[in-house]
């Protein structure tokens, strides 16, 4: 039984890392940029669920999956500044030009949130409620199976999106190469401001769910761009579908591993497995060469 | 089946960080007709090709598209105003499924969309039965047949091909050669550039002749003098 609460706890923690990793991924594959700034968006999508969560109306019942959307617009909208301040200037300039814009965008969203939360961990609103759920003896919070449900929901989203509508083939097609999406007609600038909203309403998102549960400081971008860069490294670097597997490998390890020995034990088992697959296998457990990539 | 000049090009100047590869270039095409564009390797065909799309940045000269100035616009708003465009090496998007990388390209609403698929699958048979397939999974000359037909399904007045016949097998060049030949009798201005003269002279009706940059013929392919490719491909 332990087993199966523990296997829930990291699907749920897999299901946030896997949005981080999706939002992180999109961008990489539309600009070929790191958007290394992807940690300090989900920070920035839990802190404003701590700071919507008191507007909301007191009659109103299911606050945080009320917020859910409202985190959603907003965070895309962030998105769309951060394209526009970080990247479309930068975009004819060598890669390490984006990589140090997008840390700066990182490091001013961590000062703000300094100045504007102080370094104390918050807690955002449950999606449902703070309760648990007894399951024939298997007892679970409610407010992991609202991630993994909302998380399912975003993915597959996502997933239709991109794979089913014309506005999904001409981001894919951005993706994939971008001048001849333009030799296609297509928008291509258009295309990559919305994938950086898409994946950065999928950084707020991850950070709504991930702030009940676990909290949110300020300066947890750090950690979570690491996860979200080994997710994308372990699935192979560029794939879709590897960089949710990849995600939710990495919260079951860590799930697993910490259960047992202890988090920092985790981390340093985590970082030295990404350290093999580097060097046994680069193209990722489930790579394939990008140029083929989804 | 020619009428008067749909893609109209003047006095075109274009290359890359200042050093010109198209020179003072003019040409036109009318509908329906088939101009090959022949010369050696570096004459500056696919220059020409790419800054007619706006993919290369013309120093001079102007473009029309149906009397339509359009060296100021985005290749984009080029390929939505009737420029269809197949690269050289057929660049088709790999990991999507033949089926998306020809949705892709149109910007039709659903039915007729699904129309032009089927135009594009007669065309090209081979296509229709791999239509979920990933492109990289497909063979050179499906590639090839896959990059024709993803520019057939923006509609283009003007179709500009890029060494349509490059890499295939001497069968699969003279299948695409006369999918070329059906497309230019269906009224689309076709400019299609080529080392193989043999090729592109079986499907066009006229041929411009590029030597470092500069037309140095333009005529009907039975008037094309006897040394004139020669002075094209080996200089003279």
């Amino acid at each position: 039984m332990i087993t199966l609460q523990l296997l829930v706890n990291g699907l749920a923690l897999g299901a946030a890392y896997a949005l981080v990793a999706l939002g992180f991924v999109l961008v990489l594959n539309a600009t070929a940029a790191v958007n290394f700034a992807q940690g300090d968006l989900v920070m920035a999508g839990g802190l404003l669920g701590v700071a919507l969560a008191p507007h909301l109306p007191a009659y109103l019942p299911l606050p945080g999956l009320l917020l859910l959307p409202v985190v959603l617009v907003l965070m895309a909208g962030l998105g769309l500044v951060l394209a526009a301040a970080a990247y479309l200037p930068l975009r004819r300039r060598p890669p390490v030009a984006v990589f140090i814009s997008t840390i700066a965008a990182g490091i001013i969203l961590q000062n703000g949130a300094s100045v504007l939360f102080g370094p104390e961990p918050r807690a955002a609103p449950p999606l449902l409620s703070g309760g648990t759920l007894d399951l024939g003896g298997l007892v679970v919070a409610e407010q992991s199976l609202a991630i993994i449900a909302v998380a399912a929901l975003l993915i597959a989203g996502q997933q239709w999106l991109f794979g089913r509508t014309q506005l999904g083939r001409r981001l894919r097609a951005t993706a994939q190469d971008p001048e001849m999406a333009r030799a296609c007609g297509v928008r291509v600038t258009a295309m990559i401001l919305i994938t950086f909203a898409l994946g950065t309403a999928f950084a707020g998102a991850a950070g709504l769910l991930l702030a009940n549960r676990y909290f949110v400081t300020p300066t947890a971008g750090g950690d979570l761009i690491l996860k979200a860069y080994i997710a994308v490294t372990i699935g192979g670097w560029g794939s879709v579908p590897g960089a949710v597997a990849g995600a939710l490998l990495i919260a079951l390890f860590e799930v697993g591993v910490s259960s047992v020995l202890s988090y920092p034990v985790a981390l340093g088992l985590l970082y030295a497995t990404l350290l093999v697959i580097l060097v046994a296998r680069p193209q990722g457990l489930f790579g394939e060469a990008a140029r083929r990539r989804a | 089946m020619t009428g008067a000049p749909l893609l109209q090009v003047e006095g075109l100047t274009a290359g890359y960080g200042g050093a010109v590869a198209v020179d003072r270039l003019s040409l036109s095409v009318a509908a329906g007709e088939a101009v090959a564009l022949l010369g050696a390797n570096g004459a500056g065909k696919s220059t020409l090709l790419k800054a007619i799309l706006g993919l290369v940045p013309a120093m001079g000269g102007r473009i029309r598209l149906a009397g339509e100035e359009i060296g100021a616009l985005a290749p984009e708003r080029r390929v939505r105003l009737g420029l269809g465009y197949v690269p050289e090496g057929r660049r088709v998007f790999p990991g999507m499924s033949v089926r998306d990388n020809l949705e892709v390209a149109s910007w039709l609403g659903r039915a007729e969309r699904v129309r032009d698929l089927e135009r594009v699958f007669a065309l090209f048979p081979a296509l229709e039965g791999k239509a979920e397939e990933r492109a990289w999974r497909l063979s050179g000359g499906q590639q090839q047949m896959l990059a024709v037909g993803r520019a057939l399904m923006g509609r283009p007045r003007v179709l500009l091909l890029d060494e349509p016949s490059l890499g295939l097998s001497p069968k699969l060049a003279g299948e695409v050669f006369a999918a070329v030949r059906a497309i230019a009798a269906t009224g689309t201005a076709v400019l299609v550039a080529e080392q193989s003269a043999a090729r592109a002279l079986s499907a066009a009706g006229r041929v411009v002749l590029l030597r470092l940059g500069k037309s140095i013929h333009d005529g009907p392919v039975e008037t094309l003098p006897g040394d004139a490719l020669r002075d094209a491909f080996l200089g003279g």
